[in-house]
């Protein structure tokens, strides 16, 4: 992009929703968590599925902290890929399953109730 | 096979120094219903193991038996025997063990295991029973019921400690598969990553691919598996990085044991070839040897 466009209105993203947009030839998937914006590729890097297709809930984590109980997290940030599940958090673009493995994120500006996607990105 | 004597000089003649011995019909000891009479024949097996069997610096080594039917009880044996200086690993009844291995029952037994710096060895046999993979009645054949036993009892029970988290709540524990072979390991390991991207919720305890956790297990060799090509197998060893974690095992006196010669076929390199048949097993076992 060489420069910003407009992807979206911020009414069309409430709170705890998710939308995916088009920003030249990709998709781009935009969600409101607890009143923030952010932005992941409608990709997951596993086998190209449309991850921004999944739903948006928690996950489960069971480590030292947890008495290695299983315990249900994150409410609002985690999106599954609706092909096989692996699990993403929208806020940092970490995959659950392989911490360090990332997709993308992007900053998104809002003016005027509008969307905007950033340029060179 | 009656004595410490005769076991010494069988494996004088097969050219091995140091065996871990293990209990032979108590290798069906988990189809015992009653615990407590169960539990008193482990506890006799464990007494008369050190009497009989261990009483000489002559590198026979002994596995306690763990009575899994009250795992505190295990546990305690499991410490009593530790301080014994030819008591070198934990054996683990495999065959018909309800629940398997990885049900939170058994977590005294790994932590005892794990203070002690004892292995577990789980140890497997062939059975018919209504318990997985023993449920073997559609079978005619011991071919079958002896090629799916004693791998898949392995496999099972291996998932089972994977679903709950083993590897990482006991994370100094170190275990043993025996007389499963090892061509089922990489399978496991391939077949494990793959469902762990779908079903990671199942057994959140995972940074990343679970077979991980498997490269730091060891697996004893017995019954080699011997296609037509050897260097298939050596292939195989490279799948798992098995220079650093396949043990030679002879499962000597049985039927079906293997000499040594088999193993030191297999196309590994030299220094795979001395991890196999000696030094793995040495670091496993915490023993030391002069170098040679």
């Amino acid at each position: 992009m060489k420069k910003e466009i407009m992807v979206a209105t911020v009414a069309e993203l409430p709170e705890g929703s998710h939308k995916i947009v088009q920003v030249g030839s990709r998709e781009i998937g935009i969600f409101n968590v607890r009143g923030e914006l952010y932005a992941i590729p409608n990709v997951c890097f596993h086998q190209n599925g449309p991850l921004c297709k999944g739903a948006v809930s928690g996950t489960v984590r069971a480590d030292e902290q947890t008495s290695w109980k299983l315990e249900w997290v994150q409410e609002g940030e985690i999106v599954v890929c609706p092909w096989h599940s692996l699990e993403f958090n929208v806020t940092t673009g970490e995959c659950i399953a392989y911490p360090g493995r990332r997709l993308p994120t992007y900053s998104l500006r809002v003016e005027d109730g509008q969307i905007f996607f950033p340029a060179d990105k | 096979m009656t004595c410490a004597k005769e076991m010494r000089k069988d494996l004088d003649d097969l050219g091995i120094d140091i065996g871990i011995l293990f209990p032979d019909f108590f290798l069906f000891h988990a189809a015992l219903q009653q615990a407590d009479y169960a539990i008193a024949l482990a506890k006799a097996y464990n007494r008369w193991l050190v009497e009989e069997w261990l009483g000489e610096d002559n590198g026979l080594k002994g596995a306690v038996m763990a009575p899994h039917h009250d795992p505190v009880v295990a546990a305690a044996e499991i410490r009593k025997y530790a301080k014994h200086e030819h008591v070198k690993a934990i054996y683990l009844p495999t065959a018909m063990v309800d629940p398997f291995y990885g049900h939170r029952r058994y977590d005294p037994v790994y932590e005892a295991a794990q203070e002690t710096n004892l292995p577990v060895f789980f140890h497997s046999v062939t059975c018919i029973h209504p318990t997985f993979p023993f449920n073997m009645h559609g079978f005619s054949t011991l071919f079958s019921a002896h090629v799916m036993a004693h791998p898949f009892s392995c496999i099972a029970n291996l998932l089972s400690m994977l679903e709950t988290g083993v590897p990482v709540r006991f994370p100094n524990l170190r275990v043993a598969f025996t007389e499963a072979g090892i061509g089922w390991v990489p399978w496991l390991m391939m077949r494990i990553d793959k469902e762990y991207n779908e079903r990671r919720r199942d057994l959140p305890f995972y940074k990343g691919r679970p077979s991980e956790h498997i490269k730091k297990m060891f697996f004893s060799t017995q019954p080699i598996e011997e296609p037509a090509n050897l260097r298939d197998l050596a292939a195989l060893i490279s799948l798992f990085d098995g220079e650093n974690s396949v043990i030679f095992s002879s499962d000597w006196p049985h039927h079906d044991f293997d000499h040594p010669s088999k193993v030191l076929q297999i196309p590994v390199s030299e220094e795979g070839r001395r991890k196999i048949l000696g030094t793995n097993a040495l670091r496993l076992l915490n023993l030391e040897v002069a170098k040679r």
